[in-house]
């Protein structure tokens, strides 16, 4: 259709660009790396050293609260008017997605914050500047027979979390790329596995004297799992969309045949960010080795691979609309 | 009581001129490049069988608006007269709204910095009992606006008679702009 007079950029342009992509990868990472840390807690909580806190737990604990941060950052710098969003805050509305995540973060970036004081106490208490958090602490800690339901409940928070950003998308049925019930599945799948990832790297940089070996491998095996469920989710994700009507099959053949955003599915997403730590798992069983620098790399790249899901998502959902 | 709005427009009778553009962007003061209506033309064809199709791009305002539904902040709302607008004052342009609008009809106003889209005129013109200045300016009455509960408006007369098509019906959005498509020429 050939416009007279006017304009069709206004229909092609992208609305949520990088930085969008980016939060969703933060939330996911941050989500990811806490479920990590408690599901270490809870299953591989051995004191073999002189700390009481597992290096995946005190990775997880420092990665969950920061990467919100920024990741909230970035949310509001995106905004049109960025000094307005405490009206976020102030109304909210049940039928909107959005809305419901400000709700789960409001909840969840407190608990993580927490968190992570208690697993830093003594840290904490070093340092005069940071004093007035001491009592936080310990009446945080008066609570501790209740810690283990508030662990739960910090654990479904972070599913809220790592999922919710899938729903933000798969809401919109003006995106078929997005419109899909699949998407926040695999969004918390993928969380998970760059929360394993990020907790491995940050504890093997930052925490190696409290690392415990039986945790690394529990957690490598774990990301095996998780990432063997991602490729046929992923593979669902777009069967389904092909078996839908209208456009959202010519948005699928396009998304994953036309252009840039394409490619980037194929090596990115599915060569980088799958394949290569299946490849690493399959040479490293065979050797009977985990070398730390294979695991170094090896969570690099699944990270890498997260992010490009994201950034797929994003620009090919907004550019293939069929 | 409350209003049943709508806004006809008959393929037949566009010719194109793209008045209903101009009125529109000087009643509400549109900024360059961003539009609240186009009219987009193809002709299809070879010489002399040819077909010329017109397609009005606007807010066509959904009775189940997905817009108002993922608005985090009700910054976009419906009125009693089932009208979508957008208060300015909430709006935080996240622009959720923008992305979901399967009519594209949303944009951001660079200058206010706000998410902006037809209003079918309501602040200046309907709310005083006026047509909307697209409707007004139409030199051949392709447009025509009015309450469907008024069985003598034109409009509620124009819709008994005609076959009416409304814009991406499948999705259920329940539009009150309504197109009467074109019969002339070559379809394909």
């Amino acid at each position: 259709m050939s416009p007279m007079w006017g304009s069709v950029a206004q229909y092609t342009a992208i609305h949520w660009s990088w930085t969008i992509a980016i939060y969703l990868f933060l939330a996911g990472l941050s989500s990811g790396s806490i479920i990590v840390a408690l599901l270490v807690k809870w299953n591989r909580h051995e004191r073999s050293n002189s700390s009481i806190w597992d290096a995946m737990i005190k990775a997880g604990s420092v990665v969950a609260p920061t990467a919100i941060f920024l990741g909230l950052l970035l949310l509001v710098i995106d905004l049109g008017r960025p000094l307005s969003f405490y009206w976020l805050l102030i109304r909210y509305n049940v039928t909107s997605v959005m809305s419901l995540g400000v709700l789960f973060l409001l909840i969840y970036t407190p608990i993580v914050m927490v968190f992570m004081l208690l697993v830093f106490e003594r840290s904490v208490i070093k340092y005069p500047l940071l004093a007035p958090l001491e009592s936080l602490i310990n009446l945080v800690k008066s609570f501790h027979s209740y810690a283990k339901i508030i662990e739960y409940f910090l654990f479904v928070t972070a599913l809220c979390i790592g999922s919710y950003t899938g729903f933000l998308l798969s809401a919109l049925y003006a995106i078929p790329l997005w419109n899909s019930p699949l998407l926040p599945i695999l969004f918390l799948t993928s969380s998970l596995s760059s929360g394993v990832a990020v907790n491995i790297l940050i504890g093997l940089l930052f925490f190696k004297s409290t690392i415990n070996t039986e945790s690394i491998k529990y957690l490598l095996v774990l990301d095996t799992r998780v990432i063997l469920t991602e490729l046929p989710l992923l593979g669902l994700f777009f069967i389904g969309m092909f078996y839908a009507g209208g456009d959202t099959p010519y948005a699928a053949k396009m998304a994953l045949t036309e252009g840039f955003w394409a490619g980037i599915f194929w090596l990115g997403v599915i060569g980088v960010g799958l394949g290569l730590p299946l490849l690493t798992v399959i040479i490293a069983m065979r050797s009977h080795i985990y070398r730390v620098g294979y695991i170094v790399i090896n969570s690099m790249v699944v990270i890498l691979g997260v992010l490009m899901l994201r950034y797929y998502i994003i620009y090919a959902g907004q550019i293939y609309l069929g | 009581m409350e209003k049943q709005y709508r806004l006809l427009y008959d393929e037949n009778l566009c010719i194109g001129c793209q008045a209903c553009s101009v009125a529109c962007r000087v009643e509400n003061s549109v900024p360059d490049d961003c539009y609240r209506v186009q009219v987009h033309m193809q002709t299809i064809g070879i010489f002399p069988h040819l077909g010329m199709n017109y397609e009005r791009l606007s807010c066509v305002m959904c009775e189940n608006p997905p817009c108002v539904s993922v608005c985090p902040t009700h910054a976009s709302f419906q009125s009693k007269d089932g009208l979508v607008h957008i208060d300015e004052r909430a709006c935080i342009t996240c622009k959720y709204c923008i992305l979901a609008c399967p009519y594209h009809a949303r944009f951001v106003n660079p200058i206010k910095n706000v998410v902006e889209k037809c209003t079918f005129c309501y602040e200046t013109r309907v709310s005083k009992e006026l047509n909307p200045a697209c409707v007004s300016i139409c030199p051949t009455e392709a447009l025509s606006f009015g309450d469907m509960h008024q069985s003598n408006a034109f409009v509620a007369q124009k819709s008994q008679k005609e076959v009416l098509l409304f814009p991406k019906a499948h999705l259920r959005t329940k539009p009150k702009v309504a197109f009467i498509p074109n019969r002339k020429g070559m379809k394909s």
